[in-house]
């Protein structure tokens, strides 16, 4: 049943020119989880969640999101979506770029729990260009869940922060979590890999395994995440 | 000093331009096919300005000079009647009519030839062949010297008065909003692009034709009040002359501006950079600025440039406030009815087409 799920992507296939970016992944995201799609840089990660937001148009395959049949735009109003880059606007204000996020969404009431949840309602009133990179990330984070949004997509969202600030974005991420949100978020870090539930090894645009951080281990024989990563790696890069 | 480091730039910029191939064109394509518009433009000319000669001399001598300036290869030259000149003048079938009164031979006995000329009058530059033309028949037919050569000039729109500022103010009005808003709207659309933003955007509930509309109107708001800021100072400080109704000036304007906030927007699909985006300016503004009439009249270019000419917005937007502020016109003219509704159409396909490139381009 699709509708149990939060995503649910069937045997998706994608090619840019030559490029096999997709090659019939099919997953699945329960509602309320934290999934952690990993992989190296362009294992097709990013192809993979913006198949999900609708942004990539599959060549063959399916992508349902919150029961619904993707791409749909009505849908994105239940979907956050932060890209790699900080996507803002620069000669903004903090809250001028959230409060334009949260209109786009109808959503203006939640400008103001969005800046204290990423700890930015003192640099409210600071222009983006002002900001240092971790700031910018904050207030991209606060753009894509000012809507309070049932499915997070978030893509590598911790790139480039230092260690407290990565570990106050994952105590965020938490949260949301914990209020519901499904949280959808790729990754190369590894310690990151152990907050989520679930986790997806993407590599050549398949889907090498799933399950959680135990259940890879397990799957790979071996105590360690990375080197049991390494170890199916090996084996998808063989098949 | 090292010549080595200064070599390592040299190379590495002729590197990137190796691998950038609209960018080579642009530099080596683009000023052959300007020079090349130009020259055509120039030299390909095969029409010359379209004259009526109606005579009405009881004497010989207006025979004698019309079919000299019929022979003339500065002017076409046809017969009419006086009573039609003005209606082909503002038809625009001539550019001038001569007339040769009834008295004008007798009156050149008495040492004064004295024919009328009907100079339409909104267009630059075309006077000056008639009256060289005129001249021609009249130094051809012998005269006495003791005769004295005194047209009597007479203009349908405009007047001696008008000078170079007049003639291209009204144009340049419409090509000042119509590059200016441009120029901005392919640079801020493409930063929306490269920036990511458009990508969060595209992953929200907005739909395409919601961020072109938003777009158009905020870029439009602007060019408005610039548009409004061009027009005053045309007006109020440059005195450019003005017979029109200020607000229809203000309103093709408008158009202009619309046409051009819709243009960036679309074509800022087909750039990847702002650099590229820049590029997009010469190709856009240059053959417009040389065929839109702003210079030569559309009726004086090649047949072929003619058939171009007619396609481009700003050939109209032009025409129109030309025909505003030099001849008066208003919206009971038919010709400023097409000259607005041609501009207004480009902007709604502007529009579309903008709305249909857009997932395109970021998918």
């Amino acid at each position: 049943m699709a509708e149990s799920f939060a995503v649910d992507v069937q045997a998706v296939q994608k090619k840019f020119g030559s490029l096999r970016a997709l090659d019939g992944v099919t997953l699945r995201v329960r509602s309320g989880e934290i999934y952690g799609l990993l992989g190296p840089n362009g294992a097709g990660k990013t192809t993979l969640i913006r198949s999900i937001v609708g942004l990539v148009a599959p060549d063959a395959g399916t992508v349902t999101v919150l029961g619904r049949r993707m791409p749909n735009v009505e849908n994105l109003r239940n979907v956050g979506y932060m890209t790699q880059q900080a996507a803002l606007y620069p000669g903004l204000s903090v809250e001028e770029n959230v409060q334009f996020f949260a209109a786009v969404n109808g959503a203006e009431s939640g400008v103001t729990d969005a800046l204290k949840l990423v700890e930015l309602d003192q640099r409210r009133k600071s222009v983006v260009t002002t900001l240092s990179g971790g700031m910018r990330q904050r207030c991209s984070l606060a753009c894509a869940i000012v809507h309070k949004p049932k499915l997070l997509l978030l893509d590598e969202p911790t790139v480039g922060l230092d260690p407290q600030l990565r570990v106050r974005f994952w105590d965020n991420f938490r949260k949301m979590a914990d209020s519901g949100t499904t949280i959808v978020v790729s990754s190369h870090v590894m310690d990151e890999a152990e907050r989520c539930q679930r986790l997806g090894l993407v590599q050549y645009g398949k889907l090498l395994a799933e399950g959680s951080p135990d259940e890879i281990r397990s799957l790979a024989g071996t105590n360690n995440l990375e080197e049991a990563f390494l170890r199916l790696a090996g084996t998808g890069a063989e098949s | 000093m090292s010549g080595h480091r200064i070599g390592a730039i040299t190379r590495r910029l002729l590197q990137q331009f190796r691998r950038d191939r609209r960018t080579l064109a642009l530099l080596f394509v683009a000023p052959i096919v300007i020079l090349a518009l130009l020259g055509y433009m120039i030299r390909g000319s095969s029409s010359t300005p379209s004259v009526g000669i109606a005579n009405e001399d009881q004497g010989p001598l207006g025979a004698t000079l019309a079919s000299a300036l019929e022979r003339s290869s500065l002017i076409s030259a046809s017969t009419i009647q006086a009573t039609d000149g003005d209606s082909k003048l503002k038809d625009g079938s001539l550019v001038a009519y001569i007339v040769f009164p009834a008295d004008f031979s007798q009156r050149a006995q008495s040492g004064t030839i004295a024919p009328e000329v009907h100079l339409e009058g909104s267009q630059p530059g075309t006077s000056v062949p008639v009256l060289q033309a005129l001249q021609q028949a009249f130094a051809s037919s012998g005269p006495a010297a003791s005769v004295h050569f005194q047209p009597q000039i007479q203009y349908l729109y405009g007047g001696p008065g008008l000078d170079r500022l007049d003639y291209f103010g009204a144009a340049f009005i419409g090509l000042i909003v119509f590059f200016l808003v441009f120029v901005i709207t392919i640079v801020a659309f493409l930063n929306e692009r490269s920036q990511g933003t458009l990508e969060r955007l595209m992953a929200s509930p907005l739909r395409r034709g919601e961020i072109v509309i938003g777009y158009m109107i905020g870029f439009t708001v602007l060019a408005l009040v610039q548009s409004a800021e061009v027009l005053l100072f045309a007006l109020a400080v440059l005195k450019v002359y003005n017979q029109g109704n200020v607000i229809l000036i203000f309103g093709l304007e408008a158009l202009m501006a619309l046409a051009a906030v819709n243009l960036g927007i679309f074509l800022s699909m087909f750039a990847r950079t702002e650099f590229q985006a820049v590029q997009f300016i010469p190709l856009v503004v240059v053959p417009q600025f040389l065929l839109s009439g702003i210079l030569f009249p559309v009726s004086t270019e090649p047949k072929p440039l003619q058939v171009i000419s007619d396609v481009l917005p700003l050939t109209y937007a032009v025409n129109g406030l030309r025909d505003v502020m030099i001849k008066g016109a208003d919206l009971t003219w038919s010709s400023l009815q097409l000259d607005a509704g041609v501009v207004a159409a480009f902007c709604v396909l502007l529009i579309v087409a903008g709305v249909a490139t857009l997932r395109r381009r970021i998918a």
